[in-house]
């Protein structure tokens, strides 16, 4: 595979040109052009898809895409470009599998292939604003999951009287904060050597990231890093900057996208190519040993719609069938904590992941808006979903999923807010509140089993 | 022009003293005795060479020669739309498009040779730090530039000086500008390498070399 | 001391303004004012200053000008500001002396009284760069010097065929390599416990220097990083996020602040007070346990001139009185190395430093911009001169420099440009190659010994 110091040197020696130029008459042009050649369509007759030669073409095609328009840095003005037999053999080298965790916790994480009978990567908690009296508890509460393999730990943004802002040295101090946070909640919950692969959500820059995750801090290599590119297939130096210092440390990392559906990838068929594309990126550029993807509705600012559980799911196909690396996938649901239709849009997510072969993160309520807004009872929802879903062909999952998505669809643009964690989850006793169980229990677990068969808590 | 006058003109500007220069430029506009032009060139202009001279003979700092730019710019700022009111302007020696290159925040060398460069009747584009090789160019080419000066405080930052001038290259605009660099670690060597038009140590010596580039330009495009 | 969260609320809350009214209409009034009051005046009769008063009022003037100035935050437009109070308690409160190294190198360094007879803390080596190729031997020839009780590591700024670019994902590669290289180096010097205090010039930035010299790669507490303001009395956030991370760690940091001759600060009163005044910006902005000069002149780009070592001398004498900080000041040559000039220069700058109560750092040959332009013999010239004139007072150094002086003075705006290393040095024997050797034994040794009874080898 290339070596990554080459890909710094095409980073201050590739092909400049101004970033609109790079969306403009490299990005698009390209998009619509690999989209046409390779015939990539939805019909729009499945949610999921289940042509197998579908999935492979948009493989294809992001191939030829990803070849054609490469990564922008946004520091350098430049493009880092690959060739064809680079890129190929980016995929055949990709790591397969990565190791998590310390100790009892220790776990390793593989690509699926679609209709697989293996059990999928559960991946717990939530890396959004939460109060600061909160979030130990809430950590605990989530790492006692013991179906969750990984964690993601909220964010601190407040310094006592101090907010933090991105690349502020509040920042540093808050991510340490909370990194420590995270590995007490571990402890507590028995599970201390719990990865976090998503280190750490309280910095946003690579600095303050690089800074407050130190192994004096708590930080492991066993732990994981996400790169984040931005919209579309570029990168800056704050990002890539975490790349050498892993790699030289040999910490897991994973590559993260958030694809937007209507953005500059366009439709359905364009964000299934450019999702794809994504995955080589992260090989060659950020040299991930993992990856999560989090697509989203430009106007919904949600996953659990037919256009983006389409996309998602033809490209992680594509993906599994042809790189099978460590794949997961984070969905947003449009409904707040502690509503059906959260539940509702979470089970339509799961569906989609599942079955085609990736691992899932649980979904987030509120579009991760709402400041406290997720609970550990979305967490434990996924989890037990992923393990009653085990084995869920595509077919079966879209006869469920044809079923679900009308109980939310026509709320989407205007859904409701649900409530905070403490309004609904009691974080001394770690266990939802009365009217939180009853609507839980009594309402979603229960309808699961009698309207789709799928029994929680059985394994 | 009455030498008392131009005297205090000129004192108000080598003093930085602004509100004493806008007084005075007033009583004379007022008087309607004196054309605007004979103002500038005869007083202030050669007040703020000056202060540039002084400034370069290690007379006066910097923050002398702020104050007198300032208190210029202020004078220029009343005196100068008169001047176009009649149909006439001030010829400027150049168009100087000026930063400091990417990842790189370093000013105050840059800042130094900005200001004894106004004194010396450029018009300078301070496009600040930190700006990224596209961004000199644009800007370049939106004020019709004569040149391109880059600043760079650390062996690791002049490197994106290079990157400028490769750009323009490839644009094959690299003729329709003058390079100037200037930093710390950088030397004629360097500039050579790169390909730049020059290099000074000093700011006085980058001014000198500004004005003398430009006139060989203007004399070879006669 | 207020604490350093205080300090970053100031830095999102303090009065917000342009940088050019700042430096228009806060710091040069204010500098011309406190000149003024204080009436602070170089009467040029002598080079290093030995009035007590006046190095006492500069002092007070330099707290004043602080306390009305405070310290410009780019990122936020704002100015962080102090009482004088606050100032006066952190002058009192300020680390006075602090442990650097490990094991046998470990070493207090502390502050020193003008005319002590204390010796001088001796500081080795130079963050000038070199060719990757010389790291790791130079770095042992600095550590075989053992006057030498903490040390700089020079710059790499190639790996391979690629050049380094600041905040490029190289430079954290480079970073590491010159940190370890430079650990590896002292430890075949037998010294592995020695102190670094500029972690590590191969890096600009706050990401590329955090990551480069975290724990994994080689990076101790007991090391000590230096965090650089921007001229005049400015930080930005890359440095701040800095000092939240050594802060949270625990280890040394130190201040780099010092003022250009000619600049905003105007000529050497302003100079004076100015470097007083970064050493409060030091201690509760920056929260420094050691403190770092470097005054040069806007035009010669060196040190050497009375007009920059009067007002060294006189910053240093009202830190040394008032403050008693570890202070450490690194003056520039405008010749070469391996140059009589050299050698004058540097003996100026010396006895200026020595005199006057500072730590003693070998002066960097030709300005600091030649690579590989620096030798052993350059240092082991400042550590045996320190030695040599222990106890050294003001006016006996005012006495020798008088003379020294006029050797080079006319020569100062074209000076020799001196050898590179491999011309002059032996980097196999460790030893100056026999030109050097003669220059150096005969020439400046026999001379000192000769003229000025400074036997640097025989104390």
């Amino acid at each position: 595979m290339v070596d990554f110091l080459d890909v710094c040197e095409r980073a201050s020696k590739g092909p400049m040109m101004p970033q609109r130029d790079f969306d403009l008459k490299v990005f698009i042009p390209t998009l619509r052009r690999v989209l046409e050649k390779y015939n990539i369509k939805w019909e729009k007759r499945e949610v999921i898809n289940t042509d197998d030669r579908l999935a492979d073409r948009v493989f294809e095609a992001a191939i030829e895409f990803y070849e054609g328009v490469g990564t922008y840095v946004t520091d350098t003005e430049r493009v880092i470009k690959f060739s064809r037999e680079e890129i190929l053999d980016g995929i055949r080298e990709a790591p397969k599998e990565v190791y998590f965790g310390e100790g009892a916790d220790r776990y390793v994480m593989r690509g699926n292939l679609p209709d697989t009978n293996e059990l999928v990567h559960c991946h717990v908690g939530s890396g959004t604003e939460t109060s600061i009296e909160y979030a130990l508890r809430l950590v605990e509460a989530y790492a006692r999951i013991k179906k969750g393999k990984t964690l993601s730990v909220p964010i601190v943004n407040m310094v006592r009287h101090v907010r933090t802002a991105s690349g502020s040295p509040a920042e540093v101090l808050a991510g340490i904060r909370c990194l420590q946070i995270a590995r007490e909640g571990c402890r507590l919950a028995g599970r201390p050597g719990l990865a976090i692969s998503s280190m750490i959500s309280s910095c946003t820059s690579g600095g303050t990231t690089i800074a407050a995750t130190a192994p004096q801090f708590g930080g492991r290599p066993s732990d994981g890093w996400l790169i984040a590119p931005t919209s579309e297939l570029k990168i800056d130096y704050s990002e890539l900057m975490k790349v050498p210092y892993l790699m030289s440390w040999g910490a897991n990392i994973g590559q993260e996208q958030g694809p937007v559906l209507g953005g500059y990838a366009g439709g359905p068929e364009g964000l299934a190519v450019v999702n794809t594309a994504y995955a080589f990126h992260g090989v060659l550029v950020a040299r991930a040993d993992y990856h999560i993807t989090y697509p989203i509705h430009m106007t919904y600012v949600c996953s659990s719609v037919p256009e983006v559980l389409w996309a998602v799911s033809v490209s992680i196909q594509g993906i599994g069938r042809n790189m099978r690396v460590p794949y997961y996938s984070l969905l947003y649901a449009a409904a707040g904590a502690a509503t059906k239709m959260f539940f509702y849009e979470a089970l339509a997510n799961i569906l989609t992941l599942v079955s085609s072969g990736a691992g899932v993160e649980d979904p987030h309520p509120g579009k991760a808006k709402i400041k406290d807004g997720a609970t550990p009872i979305d967490s434990e929802y996924s989890c037990e979903l992923v393990h009653a879903l085990k084995g869920i062909t595509r077919k079966e999952a879209n006869r469920i999923i044809d079923r679900v998505i009308p109980k939310y669809i026509d709320r989407i643009a205007d859904p409701p807010n649900g409530e905070t964690v403490d309004q609904c989850y009691d974080l001394d006793r770690l266990k939802p509140k009365p009217h939180f169980e009853k609507l839980y229990y009594d309402g979603v677990v229960k309808e699961l089993k009698t309207d789709f068969g799928i029994e929680l808590y059985k394994n | 022009m009455n030498e008392k006058i131009k005297d205090q003109l000129k004192n108000a500007i080598i003093g930085g003293n602004t509100e004493v220069l806008l007084k005075n430029i007033d009583k004379i506009i007022r008087s309607k005795k004196e054309d605007p032009l004979k103002i500038i060139q005869d007083a202030m202009i050669p007040a703020i060479r000056n202060v540039g001279d002084m400034f370069g003979r290690g007379e006066i700092f910097l923050p002398e020669m702020l104050m007198a730019a300032e208190t210029f710019q202020s004078g220029m700022k009343v005196i100068e739309p008169k001047l176009i009111d009649s149909g006439r302007r001030i010829e400027k020696i150049g168009k100087v498009v000026f930063g400091t290159v990417l990842n790189d925040i370093h000013e105050i060398g840059k800042n130094i040779v900005i200001t004894l460069m106004r004194t010396h009747g450029f018009e300078v584009y301070d496009i600040g730090a930190n700006v990224s090789p596209i961004t000199f160019v644009e800007k370049a080419k939106d004020v019709g530039a004569d040149i391109i000066a880059m600043s760079a405080l650390m062996t690791t930052t002049m490197t994106y000086q290079k990157d400028v001038i490769d750009y323009l290259r490839e644009e094959g605009e690299r003729d329709k500008y003058i390079i100037l660099v200037g930093g710390g670690p950088v030397d004629n060597e360097w500039a050579e390498k790169i390909g730049a038009d020059g290099t000074s140590d000093t700011a006085p010596g980058a001014v000198e070399l500004a004005e003398r580039l430009i006139l060989e330009r203007k004399r070879e495009a006669r | 001391m207020i604490s350093f969260i205080d300090v970053l609320e100031r830095a999102v809350s303090g009065p917000m303004m342009t940088q050019k009214e700042f430096d228009m209409k806060v710091f040069i009034p204010a500098m011309r004012k406190i000149l003024e009051k204080y009436k602070i005046k170089w009467e040029r009769k002598e080079v290093i200053n030995t009035n007590d008063d006046l190095a006492d009022k500069i002092f007070e003037a330099a707290i004043d000008f602080y306390s009305e100035v405070g310290t410009y935050v780019i990122d936020t437009e704002r100015v962080i500001k102090f009482t004088r109070e606050e100032i006066l308690e952190a002058v009192e409160d300020a680390p006075k002396k602090i442990y650097v190294g490990e094991g046998p190198d470990r070493c207090i360094m502390e502050g020193r009284l003008p005319d002590s007879d204390k010796l001088a803390h001796c500081h080795s080596g130079s963050s000038v760069n070199i060719t990757e190729d010389l790291g790791m031997r130079l770095a042992e020839a600095y550590a075989r010097n053992t006057k030498a009780k903490t040390l700089s590591i020079p710059t790499v700024n190639t790996l391979g065929p690629l050049k380094v670019h600041s905040g490029a994902p190289t430079e954290i590669f480079a970073g590491i390599r010159a940190l370890q290289n430079a650990r590896e180096g002292c430890r075949r010097a037998g010294r592995p416990g020695i102190a670094f205090l500029n972690m590590v010039p191969a890096c600009a930035k706050d990401v590329t220097t955090i990551a480069a010299t975290a724990p994994q790669f080689g990076g101790r507490p007991s090391d000590g990083w230096l965090v650089a303001s921007v001229a005049e009395m400015k930080i930005d956030y890359s440095s701040l996020n800095k000092v939240a991370y050594l802060t949270a760690w625990g280890a040394n940091i130190g201040n780099e602040g010092s003022g250009l001759l000619g600049g905003y600060a105007g000529g050497p009163e302003g100079l004076a007070v100015l470097n007083t005044a970064y050493a409060l910006f030091g201690i509760l902005v920056v929260r420094a346990t050691y403190h770092l000069t470097y005054p040069i002149h806007m035009n010669y780009v060196c040190s050497s001139v009375p007009e920059v070592l009067w007002p060294l001398s006189v910053c240093i004498q009202a830190v040394a009185r008032n403050i008693k900080v570890p202070y450490i000041s690194l003056t520039y040559t405008a010749a070469g190395a391996a140059t009589e000039m050299y050698f004058n220069e540097a003996l100026v700058c010396l006895l200026t430093i020595i005199s006057s109560g500072s730590s003693v750092h070998n002066p960097h040959p030709a300005k600091g911009k030649e690579t590989n332009s620096f030798t052993p013999v350059e240092m082991e010239f400042a550590t045996q001169l320190a030695y040599a004139c222990k106890g050294l007072t003001r006016k006996e150094a005012n006495e020798i420099i008088d003379k020294v002086i006029p050797r080079y003075l006319d020569k100062i705006s074209k000076p020799p440009k001196g050898e590179t290393i491999s011309q002059c040095y032996d980097l196999e024997y460790f030893k100056p190659k026999p030109h050097f050797e003669k220059l150096y034994y005969e020439t400046v040794v026999g001379g000192l010994r000769k003229e000025f009874g400074i036997n640097l080898y025989n104390y």
